[in-house]
This record gives structure tokens, C-alpha cells and sequence, in this order.
């Protein structure tokens, strides 16, 4: 009974091992990209926690009675209390009085507060006094709440030692400078996680795929010769390269429009996604890219894709066969997945410089930093990452042209010593 | 550009002198010196690893020798790439054509490069389609060939231009007796009523006697015998071209 079989296993196992596609996805990725994770995380957990302990709140108080002095000074022995030079929270908000305070808490304690606070000790337990809470939403990453959750914590706390519910909190979201009255930045928050998780595994998922077709359209003619054909022929080499190129990025390009489509819908769907009850509506709130957003946001993701399609075509020139072409492309993926990770959870600039710096170096970031950038209105970044992804893409392109204009384009070929044993050598290959 | 049967032709459609080729540490062509007259069939012959190949891909302006010289009907082919593609046309050895394209198609795609005239093209393609002898079929996919159906197509691509030279890296490698007739018919064809000259490779040494004028004996990338074949066999006194080839090496 099975006979063979042992035989078998064994060679499958050899085969399988010595695969550098199989190596590098299923062993070598989760062995690196779950210790970077888990980094992430953690850093993004203390950074947040960081942010409560040097806590600071911005109070607007139109109260003159005992009670909201008492109120403040229970919130200053917790956090550092500024207050502000305007009576109305619009004015604070527009005169930038959160930011000249390094806070996104601002408090307000409405006229009749002492009042009612003296009401529901003496009189009726039923009258509570309300304080209005607005904090700012900036669409920055999974742990954006946590301000306006500690805020929470110290009115609780303030409860607990006078009378439980006697404040209770109305909230609001200050979105790109704008109050917007009832929206819970909570709710907001998890609302726009999923849209944060979305994103850079589409953008993934598209940018692998299309080196996967480029990098197979290449090895390909190199496998059934018909390269060495064309370069026998009387064409520019050059006009070989960019025919090449081209026909992948009018597949990229079909592909970012069918993208951007989908991703608009995507963000219309959760209009009517809302429970009942609470008006939260991201195209009325602004959390939606305007025309020119999507424009710039759709030019990232073409010129991201580029420069995936021309490092594909660069990497698969090395590669014999179809099969080797695709393990090189697959080198490039840690460069694809680990940027996306890190942004589903961290805004990039919470980040320390130096990972800043390594992800705005990666070019196929970009689309994702741009998604969340155009989003909350900030073009620059969209343009400066459009600008970056541009010349880094005409950097390998001229690296490409200068591959096909030699025999290099013919005889290149990357070895991977160890992974297995040394075959052929090109020489030996070419007789 | 398509050649112009009535144009003189240079006596020497290829010269070699002194060529050499490394890959690395690999020396795959040792000061190899060559001549092949215009007009001719001429076969390269040796075993694999000759060098054949390299020698031709160097002639095809592919590969650049590591040192010596190469000229194509007067035209050096490091000095003059472009020049060199214009006059000729090469079949790589077990070439394939696009798959998802129908063999029209490819005869279409391959014509555009030689000339933009409509009807030129046209003229050339049902040259091709004549010569490669698939008549209907040429409406699939290549996908869906045979390999032996596959290299006729090639083959007609590679001669339909009637180029000045036609470079041929194992032209009937793989194929059985009628298709591999039917290749060497094309290539006479071809040579008999447009005036191109062939230079090929084989290590089929039965099928080079059949077709060549004049062949070359290639071993570790040297000439080891050069000559019409029928003289090979007086000289070293053999039934036929694999005893010759035996008996230079040393092997008998």
C-alpha cells in the first residue's frame, strides 16, 4: 500500500523548497512582515498613549457660575487646560486656537451649566447639565479616537466623585476646520477604519497583479524567442521597449479606472450602510475626494502602476522562462505589502523619520498615502508623491532601455546561489 | 527593405576573420575565420556547444565579439547594426510565434517591419502563406500548432522578405521527415528564384549533405573542416558528413 509514496514526497519537498517563489511568500514574507506588524502596532499603541498622558483639552467657557470652575479644575488635574480667547467654538476653531495649543479636544461649557448642575443637587436628579465636546478628525488611522475617548474618561471620573450622569457630553467632529454638529468622532472613526484597511489591499492587489502580467508578457517572448527575432529585426529597440511598456500600462490604465470607479461606489455605499439614527454621511461631511482628489488620486495609482510595470519588465529581462520571471517579481512584494500594512494602522506622520523616510522612498506607497491625503483635501502630498513616483519610474525606464540596447537583454541572467543549485551558466546555456 | 534581385551582389556575403566570443571563463568561439559567397546554401555543423549559436547571433548583430571582425555583404556588424538588419532575417533555434495571435497575424505583424507599402505587405504575407503551406489553418491561433507547423510558418516568415541573407539556427530541428522536406523545399525555393543567400546551422548532419552548397565543420568553436561536401567525403575518405566529422575530431 503506497508504494512510492515516500519517494515521492521526498522529491516534492525538494521541488517545493528549492522554489525561491514558494521560500520567499510562504516562509521568509510571514517571518518578516508579522515582527514588523506586530512593531507597527505596538508603536502606534504607545504613540497613541503618549498622546493622552501629555494630554491637553481647549475649554471655551460661557458659564460664569462656581460649577464650571469646579469642572475645570477637575479636568486640569488630569490634563493640561488651556482656555480659549473666544466665546463661541466656531471663532476658536477658526482663529486656530487648537492648533496654537497642540490639542484636538475642545471643550465647551454652555450658559446655564452651574445652574443646572445646582438644579439636579437640590431640586431634581432628573436635570443634568451637558458639556459639548468637538474633536478634530483628521482620517489619520485606526487609534484616531482615543482623544476624544479620554476625554470621556475624565467626565466619567468627574461623574463618579459628584453624582453619576450629572454632566453629560454632546459630541461633535471638527473635520478639515469645519464643526460638523452630531457626528461622533467615534463612530466616524470606525467607519473610515474599514475604508483605511480597503484601500492599500486593493492597491496591492492591483499593483501585483499587473507586474504578474507584465513581468509574464516579457519572459514569455524570451521563452518562445520571439525577443531574439524582434531584435534581429530593423526597429528602433527602443520602440520595442516602449511597445511593450505601453501595452501594459493601457491594461493599468483600464485597470486604475475600473479601480477608482469601484472605489468611488465603495465610499458611496456607506451612506446608507449607517445605522439609523445617527447622521453620518461621508459625502455630506466632506470625507469624500472631491473631482480633482479622485484625478490626482487616479494619476498616483497610474504612474505607482508604471513604475511596477517597468521594474517588472527590468526583472523579468533576467529571467529564462515564465516561471523564473515570476519569482523575480515576486522579490518585490515585501516592498508592495509592508508599506500597506503599516498605513492600515498609522497615519505616516506619526511615524519616526527614518521609517518615514524608507516609506515615502518606496514608490509604491504612494497611492496609499495620496488615497488618505486627497481624502482630507491635502493635495501637495498627492502631488509631491506623483512628482516622486514620476522620476523614479523614468530612472528604471532608462535603465530598461539601456538593457535592451546591449546583448545584455539576451545573456543577463540573476542567479540565486544557494536558494539552489547552480545550473547551467548563461555562457553554457548559449552554447 | 526587400532586395532588388537585379542590385550586384558583393562576392562575399559574410566574411569572418579572427572571431572570438567569451561568456565569462567560457571561451564559445576561438578565432573563427569564415567566408560564405553570395547566392550560396551554406552549412555551420557540429555537435551542441560548438558554438554555432553564438556564431550566428554574432552575425545577426545580437551578441558583440569579444574581439575580431564580421561583415555582412561589406557591412561590419558591430559598427553597423541597423544597416546589417535591414539586409537580413533570423530564425532562432526552436523560436516560437505569439500564441494568441492567428499565423495571418503574425505574418502581418512581421511584414510591417520590413516595408509600410499596403500592398507590399499583402504581396508578402500570401507569399508566406504560400510557401508555409497551411493554408487554412494559418486562421488559428498558434497556440494550436504543431511544432512542425510552427516552424514552417517560421521558416516562410524568416525567407517571405527575401532578404539578401537568411540566418537559419537549426531550421529542421525536431521536425519529421515531411515537414523537414518541406522546410528544406522552401529554403531551395528561395535560394533557386530570389537570389537569397543562406547561411544555417544543423547538427543533423544527413539533412546539411541534402541542402547545402558549402558547409563548415565547427568544433569548440573552431573551423575543423571546410568545404563542399561531397570534397569533405573524397578527402577524408567517408561514407558520409558524420564520418568526416568523426574522423576530424578524432573520435575514429
Amino acid at each position: 500500500m503506497l508504494k512510492g509514496f515516500g519517494n515521492i514526497l521526498v522529491k516534492e519537498l525538494k521541488e517545493l523548497i528549492r522554489d525561491p517563489k514558494i521560500l520567499l511568500g510562504m516562509i521568509i514574507v510571514p517571518l518578516i512582515m508579522f515582527p514588523v506588524l506586530g512593531a507597527v502596532m505596538n508603536f502606534s499603541m504607545q504613540s497613541a498613549q503618549e498622546q493622552v498622558q501629555k494630554a491637553t483639552v481647549l475649554v471655551v467657557n460661557n458659564d460664569g457660575g462656581n460649577y464650571s470652575q469646579i469642572f475645570i479644575a477637575a479636568l486640569n488635574s488630569s490634563v493640561k487646560v488651556f482656555m480659549s480667547n473666544y466665546t463661541s467654538p466656531e471663532d476658536t476653531v477658526n482663529q486656530n486656537e487648537l492648533s496654537k495649543c497642540n490639542t484636538t479636544q475642545l471643550i465647551e461649557i454652555p450658559p446655564g451649566f452651574s445652574t443646572n448642575m445646582t438644579l439636579h443637587v437640590n431640586v431634581d436628579p432628573n436635570i443634568t447639565a451637558s458639556v459639548k465636546i468637538y474633536s478634530v478628525f483628521s482620517g489619520t488611522g485606526v487609534f484616531e479616537s482615543v482623544g476624544s475617548s479620554m476625554i470621556d474618561r475624565l467626565i466619567d471620573g468627574f461623574n463618579r466623585r459628584l453624582a453619576s450622569n450629572i454632566v453629560c457630553e454632546e459630541k461633535s467632529s471638527i473635520i478639515k476646520g469645519q464643526i460638523k454638529e452630531g457626528v461622533d468622532p467615534a463612530q466616524l472613526s470606525a467607519l473610515m477604519i474599514s475604508q483605511a484597511i480597503a484601500m492599500p489591499i486593493t492597491i496591492m492587489i492591483l499593483l501585483t497583479y499587473s507586474m504578474q502580467i507584465a513581468a509574464t508578457s516579457v519572459a514569455m517572448e524570451k521563452e518562445e524567442k520571439t525577443l531574439e527575432t524582434l531584435l534581429t529585426l530593423p526597429v528602433d529597440r527602443f520602440s520595442i521597449l516602449m511597445g511593450k511598456l505601453s501595452g501594459s500600462i493601457v491594461v493599468a490604465g483600464v485597470a486604475a479606472i475600473a479601480y477608482m470607479i469601484g472605489f468611488n461606489y465603495y465610499m458611496g455605499s456607506f451612506t446608507s450602510a449607517i445605522p439609523a439614527g445617527t447622521n453620518l454621511d461621508l459625502v455630506s461631511l466632506g470625507l469624500v475626494p472631491s473631482l480633482f482628489g479622485y484625478l490626482l488620486l487616479g494619476i498616483s495609482l497610474f504612474v505607482a502602476l508604471l513604475s511596477a510595470l517597468a521594474m517588472a519588465v527590468i526583472l523579468s529581462a533576467f529571467a529564462e522562462d515564465v516561471r523564473s520571471a515570476q519569482s523575480l517579481v515576486s522579490y518585490v512584494y515585501p516592498f508592495l505589502f509592508i508599506p500597506s500594512f503599516i498605513l492600515m494602522y498609522v497615519d505616516i506622520n506619526a511615524l519616526p523619520l527614518a521609517v518615514k523616510v524608507a516609506l515615502y522612498a518606496i514608490p509604491y506607497s504612494h497611492p496609499i498615502i495620496a488615497s488618505r491625503a486627497v481624502t482630507m483635501g491635502d493635495y501637495w502630498t498627492a502631488v509631491w508623491g506623483i512628482v516622486y513616483v514620476s522620476i523614479f519610474t523614468l530612472v528604471i525606464m532608462y535603465i530598461a532601455s539601456r538593457l535592451f540596447a546591449t546583448e545584455k537583454v539576451l545573456t543577463a541572467k540573476l542567479k540565486f546561489r544557494g536558494l539552489r543549485k547552480r545550473g547551467k551558466t548563461a555562457a553554457q546555456d548559449l552554447e | 527593405m526587400i532586395h532588388e534581385s537585379g542590385e550586384p551582389a558583393l562576392d562575399n556575403a559574410i566574411r569572418i576573420a579572427d572571431l572570438t566570443k567569451d561568456f565569462g571563463a567560457i571561451r564559445a568561439l576561438d578565432s573563427l575565420n569564415l567566408s560564405v559567397e553570395s547566392g550560396e546554401i551554406f552549412g555551420l555543423i557540429g555537435p551542441n556547444g560548438a558554438g554555432k549559436t553564438t556564431a550566428l547571433r554574432i552575425i545577426s548583430a545580437l551578441l558583440l565579439p569579444t574581439s575580431g571582425n564580421v561583415e555582412v555583404f561589406g557591412l561590419d556588424v558591430v559598427k553597423k547594426p541597423a544597416e546589417v538588419r535591414k539586409i537580413i532575417s533570423y530564425l532562432p533555434e526552436e523560436a516560437g510565434a505569439y500564441r494568441n495571435l492567428s499565423g495571418w497575424e503574425y505574418l502581418h505583424f512581421m511584414a510591417k517591419f520590413k516595408t509600410d507599402s499596403k500592398d507590399e505587405i499583402q504581396r508578402v504575407v500570401n507569399d508566406a502563406a504560400e510557401i508555409s503551406g497551411l493554408g487554412e489553418r494559418l486562421r488559428d491561433r498558434a497556440k494550436t500548432y504543431s511544432k512542425g507547423m510552427k516552424r514552417r510558418l517560421l521558416v516562410a516568415r524568416a525567407l517571405m522578405t527575401k532578404p539578401k541573407l537568411a540566418i537559419l539556427d537549426e531550421p529542421g530541428s525536431g521536425l519529421d521527415v515531411l515537414h523537414a522536406y518541406h522546410v528544406r523545399e522552401i529554403i531551395k525555393k528561395y535560394v533557386k528564384d530570389c537570389g537569397v543567400t543562406v547561411l544555417l546551422s544543423s547538427h543533423n548532419m544527413l539533412e546539411v549533405e541534402h541542402l547545402c552548397g558549402r558547409v563548415a565543420l565547427l568544433n569548440k568553436g573552431k573551423t575543423v573542416a571546410e568545404g563542399e561536401p561531397q570534397e569533405l567525403k573524397e578527402k577524408f575518405a567517408s561514407a558520409n558528413l558524420e564520418e568526416v566529422f568523426a574522423k576530424v575530431v578524432g573520435l575514429a
